[in-house]
This record gives C-alpha cells, structure tokens and sequence, in this order.
C-alpha cells in the first residue's frame, strides 16, 4: 500500500489511467519472462514523457520508494520483477522513433521500441539494427539496453554494448544525464557501457542513439549435420579458429531438433545429433569465397551432410527453426528451464559431454540450442513442476552447469542478465574485491538503493550467507557482515 | 581531504624509504629518471615524480599502491611514455608505477582468438610473439605503446574503422585498486552480462580507477590479402566526401587515412614519397582476394565521381610498409616542414555527416591564423588531428596555436562530437571535457570518488577533482 500523501502526490503527475493501484489492474506486471518469481507491485505508473518520469523520480527519491523500470516484460532473469513496495515505470508509452539520420547511420528512439521495429524503419534506407534477441518482435530496446541483449547477429556485429552511441537517462535524483556521444568516441570514463547492461539499477533510460548497419546484399546459411554433439562443437571452434567470422552460428541438438521439427518443419535432419546453420553475408563474392571456406571445414570437421540455402525462402526456412526452438521446446515438456552461460569456444566439446552425462543422471532431458560462435550456451532443461522434485533437481542441474562455466573461464550469463535469478552465482563468479567495486558504483549513482533494489548485484551479507564467500589463508573477509 | 602538508610529506619520505629497501635497484630516485618519467610524447608539464619503481607482479603492484593509500601519496602509472596528453605528469609528485618490466605474453589461445599479456607488453613486441600463429592484434595508434596504456587511454589508431578500438578489443583485466587490491574484470567468455561493465569502466580511465596490470587481448586472423592505394584529389572536399560515401555503403575498409595538401607535403618531403602535394586519401583493404578487389573498385568508382586520381597501388610488403611509415612519420614530418618551431597534436571526432563541414572550417580557421597546421586524420570513423606548429619565441604565437585547437575542440563538440577520438583527456582537454560532458561529469566524480576515495590515482587527471593537496 502506498501512503496516502505519497499516492496523491503520484496522482498529480500521473493521473490515472496512467497510475494503476487496484490489484487486478497492477497484477499484470507481477512478473516477466522469468516466471518463477512474482511480486505485485504498489503502484504502476505509465508516463508519457521525460518530463513525468524526472518528476516521478524526484518524488520517489524523496519519499524513498523503490522504483522498477519495465518495457515489454521479457526479461529471462527477472529484471523487472516488481518490489512490493515499490512501483512499476512502464515506459511503455515511449515509442516514438525520433529520427534516423541515414549519412551517420544512427537511429534516436525512445526506449519503448520494440527491437524489430528500429530494423523495420531503418529497412527503406538499406539499414537494419544488428543485434535481435530471439524475443525482437516484442522485446523493447530500453530494456535491450538495460540487458546488454545479444542474439544470434552479435558473433559478427556485437552486443547492444557495442551497437548503442548514447543513452540519455534520468538518475534517480531526476537529474537527467546523457551518456557517450554522437561521435565515435567519448572522452572521460566509459559511463555508456557501465549503465549498458545495468539491469535499471542505475537509471531509468528515456532516449536511444543506436548504430545502424547497412544490410547486407546477400547471406546465405550452410546447415551442416553433425552424428556427434561433441564433433559439433569442435566444428565451431574450427570455423572461429580459421579466421572465418559468420553472421551467425548456431548449434541445436538432436532434442532440440525434434522439437523444432513436429512444430516449424524447417526439414532438419532428424538422424543428426547434433546441426550447426553457419551463416555468410555480404557481398555475393564475398559470400561464394566465405561459403566455400565454411564447406571446407564443416566437412574436415566431421560433417555427415551439408545443405547451403539456395535462396531467401530457404534460408529463413532454415532460421525459422532456431528462431521457434524455444517455443517448440514449450510444446514438448510442461515447463523447461533456459540457462544462459558462456563459455570459451575450444570448452564447448568438453562442456557439452558433460551436460549429457548429468541430464542421464538427473533423469531429465536437455535440450541444447545456441550461440555456439559466441560460446553462449542456451541448455533447455526439460521437467514437470508437478512432479515432485523435478524442479528441485533442475535448479541443482542448471546451477552445476553455470558453476562448470565459470569453472572453464566463463560466466554465468552471457545475454540474460542477472536479475534476481543469478545473484547466487555472482557470488560464485566475482570475488569480494569486484562485488565491492560494484556495490560502490551502485551507491555513487543510487545512494539509497531505489532504483530495482535485489537485482543484479548481491550484497556481500547475501554472499556470506549463501556460503560461496571466497575465504584465502583462512582470512574470512568481512567479519563484520552477519552470517548463518 | 583533512591531512596537512607535513604529515603527507613524512609519509612521502617514509613511503620512498621503504620502497627502495623492498625494491632495491629497482626504485630509482635520480633526476634523469624521474624527468623521462615527467612527460609523454605531447607539450612537456611540470610534474615529476618523486620515486620511480619497475615492479614486476602483479602483488607488486598490489603492494605499491597499498602503501601510497595508506600514507595518501599519489601514484601514477607509466608504461612507455608515448601518450599525448600529460597523463604521466606527476602533478602532485608521487609514485612512478614504470610497467615496463611487466613485459610477457601471458598466453596466447590460438583457437579462441585471444591472448592475455602483461600490462608493460607492446604491441610491436605482441605482433612479433604472434608470428607463426597466423594471428595478429590489429589495434595501431602509430607509437609502439605497452598494451596496459593502449587500455588506459582507449587508444584507436589507422584501422579502428574496421577493428575498433581498445573499447572493443579489451576482453577482460587485472586491475590493482585504489586500496591496493587485486581485482579481475571480463574473462575468455565473448559476452557476459553479469554485473557492471568494469573492464570498459577501466579501459580509458587513464589510470585514474585502477592500475591495469594484465590485459585479455581479442585476435585477429591474418587476412589472406591485404592491399593499399593511394587516391589524389585536387580539392579537400572531394576527399572527405569520398569518405563519407564509402563509409555509408558499409564497405568494411581497414583503413582510410587523409592528408591534406599541407601534410601531403610535408610526407613527400619527409618520406620521400613519389606523389604531388595534394589532398589524399590511403587505403588500406584486408579480406580475401575477391572481396579485397571487390572493395577496392567500388571504391574507386566512388572517388572517381569525386575527381579522384586513379589508385595507386601498393600490394607488395615494403611498398605497404614505406606508406604506412611515412604516414606514422606525420608528426615528424610537419615538424620538419619548419625546423625550430614546437609542434603539439590535437584530435576531433565528429559524426560522419558533419565531417567535410568540420574539416572545412577548420581549414579556413587555420588559414585565418595564419599558423602551419596540417591535418591528417583517421576519416573513417570522422576522426582527424591536426599538427599545430608555433614558434615559442614569438610572443603570442602558443598562444595562437592553443587557441586554434581550443577551436578545434569546440567545433567538434558544438556538431555532435567529442574533443577527443583518441588521445584521451589527460590534462590538456579538461576544460573541453567539462564543456561537452557537463551534465555527466558529477557522475564521473561519483565514480572516481567510489573506487578511488583517496584521490591517489594519477590525480589530476580525466575528470576535474578538486584535489585538496596543493599543486606543486
């Protein structure tokens, strides 16, 4: 419940409908794509302008209200769980795509866009915006930015991280700032990339400059059948390690396959273990000669067939497949479990047989669908939350694969962030000497902790209690933080 | 900061006491070192160190700058000495933090495309130890600068239009803090989205967050055919506009380096070169054989539109190299184009699509002052420096020629750009920071206070901080 003084100043900003307290009005934002946790919210507040949100923001600081911002709800971490207390900033009103200038090859927009929509409107000028999570119809890019989203594009063209010019943001003071610069590079510290990939904890975002790419002329994808997960996953590392840099490359195994198969009919072969589709694009030379060195070493790397798309309805055919696998895999289990860690490329054998191996002793099946070129794995652990159990023992599998990938120098995410899904593992990831420097760049933007409280970064009593503090010559670091 | 004057000089002598007993030979107080320790490359500051130590471990470093926090000395690190905008100057005195000893390739993962070296590595030393792998570390800022500095100024260089810049080349690093602590950032991973971006926090803070001691490095496979040409224009705008054209159809060149008619000169002269003095564009394009040709006629095409000359070509090793040396040789040679006179460089970045009205007016400015200034600029991605000549016994010429790059930073910021694509901040551009940067600059003192509460790291330096201590 929201103090009354409190409520009615919100109402003067904000009147409704675009203030939403009644329970059955703010019980559509009690979660996002992370399901397994809900939270209703105090309040949820839809501003339409800048204007509104430094002023929401003035008053929350004031009265000392968490504060969540949202846009489309799709994050896989929970990145926009609300706080109890707290309310919800929907920037979902925020969809103008201001300008795009077609000479710099820059987009403004407001952080309500849908990922998809920004390529949409820059297709008439040859330009499209490169990264494209597999939610891009829906995902909105203030949360792109947010997340430091990925996709299938960012083994050739970068993360969001790499793809942004600048943000403009409203602090939690209502102070608004704007981070890096039209140019290509800003001087001073690298504060773009530091609130790229900040989960919200450190300001709401209210505008975008993103880069814009010019399309290629041709791409085409080679997809290549593997009787072997593991050859699969050394085939990647053959192509990366021959200098070839695809516009994607991506990895599903023979569960995954299947699934995709009964439900999209991309004509995969379903004798395969394992299927990479390597993409080549740019001009048409330079996709025949890139195409015919990626033949060459799918097949010394063990390929039992390869398919190269011979024109654009094949080609998408191919994608539809990766594109639907998550979906796909929906309809062949009651729930799954997506897991996101990246690991160095030349791991990926070793890493693959050893997710087989636990899945058999689980019990449970994995189905396994990613960013192969980039490391990033997407395991799909397959239960039934109804069986009792189940769920206990894929959140076990799910966290030894994690602790695997930091074990062969990885990290527990490599594009869904940590939300509150992961703040164990940052325990495991970063020792206290890094959680410090991240909980002091936390106070330095956000002195009381308002904006998405929980999220992202764990306090270091929330690592002592979880028992992963790192203790070097018996030195308890921290005596002072209360522990179980 | 409420500590006086005397005690920070008892804990200064108690400080180089103690670190030439743990360092031996390897802390050197004498006055040549601490002067060469002094400056970079660009206009000499005052400000020497008091002590110069060559660590070489990270615990080392670890245990330097634990001592200098405790006692609040400052200390700077120092690679090779080759940056352009007094971030060595030891302002406050202090400690030297030379890395150049940390010198080894750590590890190279020839499958993975990466290595990790130490800070104190260049990236000449880095390519010759690269050699045989087929791999190679693009980035190129023109000196032969150690890594952990290339890391800590952002450095970019001729073909960060196709390979970015350190920002994109940096995996992961080891950071000794502020307290003397040693902290990892990044990793072998190619994307992580777990916790703040501290590796590009650090990349480019000038060593005013951490002192980087060892750097996860992105490689490169060698491109199966690399090739230069040389495009002559009669007019200044045509080549900028070629530029800006072969730039918005996305053809990934390596580099596109342009000189202008002054600078053209001066290379000629310097390089002895067999072209006329004239605006001119170098390029250079990696790929394979089809796609090299590919780019290289639709480029031409492009230029030929613009007036361009045919391209001549450079494809054999020495012929590529002799280019690149006398354009690397640039600053040299506008220096020899009026011998006695003092020289400093500058550098803008604009948008691309302000880039001819930028050069232009920064022509026509030039030429209203009357100074020798050639311009030469990495253009791809909108970035260009000028060479500012002044004759330091001519009252008022300094003067001048600062005042021309005040301009010259202003007018970049003014069209949407940044007073600064490379070279950094350091001293020289704090006042050009403030003015393009205003509304962020509380947050980077927030940040600098967070991890650095002492203000002992490289003070001065990045971010104006009001630092209680008196300058020296």
């Amino acid at each position: 419940m929201l103090d009354p003084t409190f409520a009615s100043a919100l109402a003067a900003i904000v009147p409704p409908p675009a203030l939403l307290t009644a329970p059955e009005d703010t019980r559509p934002y009690e979660c996002d794509g992370l399901t397994l946790y809900r939270e209703q919210p105090a309040a949820v507040v839809l501003p339409d302008d800048e204007t509104q949100v430094v002023a929401i923001l003035k008053l929350c600081h004031a009265a000392r209200v968490p504060i969540v911002a949202r846009g489309a709800g799709t994050s896989l971490s929970g990145g926009s769980l609300p706080v109890a207390e707290g309310i919800v900033l929907s920037l979902a009103k925020f969809r103008r795509i201001v300008a795009i200038d077609p000479i710099a090859r820059t987009a403004i927009v407001e952080p309500g866009v849908r990922n998809l929509a920004i390529s949409e409107a820059a297709a008439p000028y040859g330009l499209f915006y490169a990264p494209d999570p597999s939610s891009q119809i829906a995902c909105s890019i203030g949360g792109n930015v947010a997340e430091n989203a990925g996709g299938v594009h960012c083994l050739k063209y970068g993360l969001t991280v790499h793809n942004v010019r600048k943000v403009r943001a409203v602090l939690v003071t209502g102070d608004i700032v704007e981070f890096g610069a039209d140019a290509l590079d800003a001087p001073g510290y690298d504060l773009l990339a530091l609130i790229t990939g900040s989960e919200g904890l450190l300001g709401v975002i209210t505008q975008i400059t993103v880069k814009l790419l010019p399309k290629p002329a041709l791409a085409q994808v080679a997809l290549a059948a593997f009787d072997d997960v593991e050859k699969a996953g050394a085939a990647v590392g053959n192509v990366i390690a021959a200098g070839i840099v695809p516009g994607g490359l991506e990895m599903m195994d023979r569960e995954a396959t299947r699934a995709v198969e009964q439900f999209v009919h991309a004509g995969y072969p379903l004798d395969a273990a394992a299927v990479l589709l390597v993409e080549a694009d740019g001009t048409p030379e330079e996709v025949a000669a890139e195409m015919a060195e990626i033949r060459d070493v799918l097949t010394r790397s063990g390929a039992t067939e390869i398919r190269v798309s011979a024109d654009e309805a094949q080609r998408l055919l191919y994608w539809s497949g990766r594109k639907a696998a998550f979906p796909a895999v929906g309809r062949i289990s009651p729930d799954y479990y997506c897991i996101d860690g990246t690991i160095p490329r030349a791991a990926l054998p070793g890493v693959l047989r050893q997710i087989a191996t636990w899945s058999r002793e689980y019990g449970l099946p994995c189905a396994n669908v990613f960013h192969a070129g980039d490391g990033n794995l997407h395991p799909l652990i397959l239960f039934d939350a109804n069986k009792p159990g189940d769920r206990e023992r894929t959140v076990e599998f799910g966290d030894r694969i994690l602790e695997l990938c930091i074990e062969v120098g990885g990290t527990i995410t490599g594009e869904h962030g940590v939300g509150v899904e992961k703040l164990s593992g940052m325990c495991t990831q970063f020792a206290p000497e890094a959680l410090e420097r991240f909980l002091g760049i936390k106070r330095a933007f956000d002195a009381h902790g308002l904006l998405n409280p929980g999220k992202g970064v764990p306090t270091l009593a929330r690592c002592a209690e979880f028992g992963r503090m790192h203790v070097h010559r018996g030195e308890l670091p921290h005596p002072e933080l209360p522990r179980f | 900061m409420n500590t006086t004057d005397s005690t920070l000089r008892q804990g200064l002598s108690e400080v180089t006491e103690r670190l030439v007993r743990d360092y031996g030979e390897r802390a050197v107080t004498s006055r040549a070192v601490r002067e060469q320790h002094s400056h970079g490359e660009g206009l000499a500051d005052a400000g020497m160190p008091d002590i110069v130590v060559f660590p070489q471990t990270n615990d080392e470093v670890a245990s330097i700058v634990g001592l200098c926090n405790a006692a609040r000395i400052p200390v700077i690190a120092f690679g090779v000495g080759t940056s352009l905008e007094g971030h060595v100057a030891a302002l406050y005195g202090g400690v030297c933090v030379d890395l150049s000893r940390m010198d080894r390739v750590l590890e190279v993962n020839d499958a993975d495309l990466d290595c990790r070296v130490q800070a104190g590595v260049t990236r000449e030393a880095l390519n010759a130890e690269l050699k045989g792998t087929g791999l190679f570390f693009p980035i190129d800022p023109g000196a032969n600068a150690t890594i952990g500095g290339m890391a800590s100024t952002r450095a970019s260089g001729t073909n960060a239009v196709r390979y970015g810049t350190m920002r994109e080349n940096v995996l992961g690093l080891t950071v000794v803090t502020a307290d003397g602590r040693i902290v990892h950032t990044g990793g072998r991973a190619r994307k992580s989205a777990a916790g703040y971006d501290l590796t590009r926090l650090f990349v480019g803070a000038e060593g005013t967050l951490g002192i980087i001691t060892e750097v996860q490095l992105r490689l490169y496979g060698l491109p199966e055919a690399i090739s230069a040409a040389v495009c002559q224009f009669a007019d200044l705008k045509d080549a900028v506009d070629t530029v800006i054209v072969a730039m918005q159809l996305g053809i990934p060149v390596a580099r596109i380096e342009l000189l202008d008619d002054v600078q053209m000169d001066a290379c000629v002269r310097y390089s002895q070169l067999e072209f006329e003095a004239k605006p001119t564009l170098f390029f250079e394009f990696h790929g394979t054989e089809a796609g090299v040709r590919e780019q290289a006629e639709t480029i031409e095409s492009i230029a030929a539109e613009h007036g361009g000359s045919r391209f001549q070509w450079a494809t054999a090793q020495e012929e590529r190299s002799k280019l690149w040396k006398a354009r690397h040789n640039a600053y040299y040679a506008a220096l020899a184009l009026a011998p006695g006179k003092q020289a400093f460089a500058t550098d803008a970045c604009v948008p691309i699509s302000r880039l001819t009205e930028c050069v232009l007016e920064t022509r026509s400015d030039i030429a209203a002052t009357g100074l020798v200034a050639p311009i030469v600029g990495h253009v791809g991605d909108g970035n260009f420096h000028l060479v500012v000549l002044f004759d330091p016994a001519r009252a008022g010429e300094r003067e001048k020629a600062e005042g021309l790059a005040a301009r010259a930073s202003a007018r970049a910021i003014r069209m949407g750009g940044t007073c600064t694509g490379e070279h950094g901040i350091g001293i020289h551009k704090l006042d050009a920071l403030v003015a393009e940067h205003g509304d962020a600059i509380a947050l980077m003192q927030a940040v600098k206070r967070a991890l650095d509460p002492n203000d002992i790291l490289n003070p001065g330096k990045t971010v104006p901080f009001e630092r209680a201590q008196r300058r020296r």
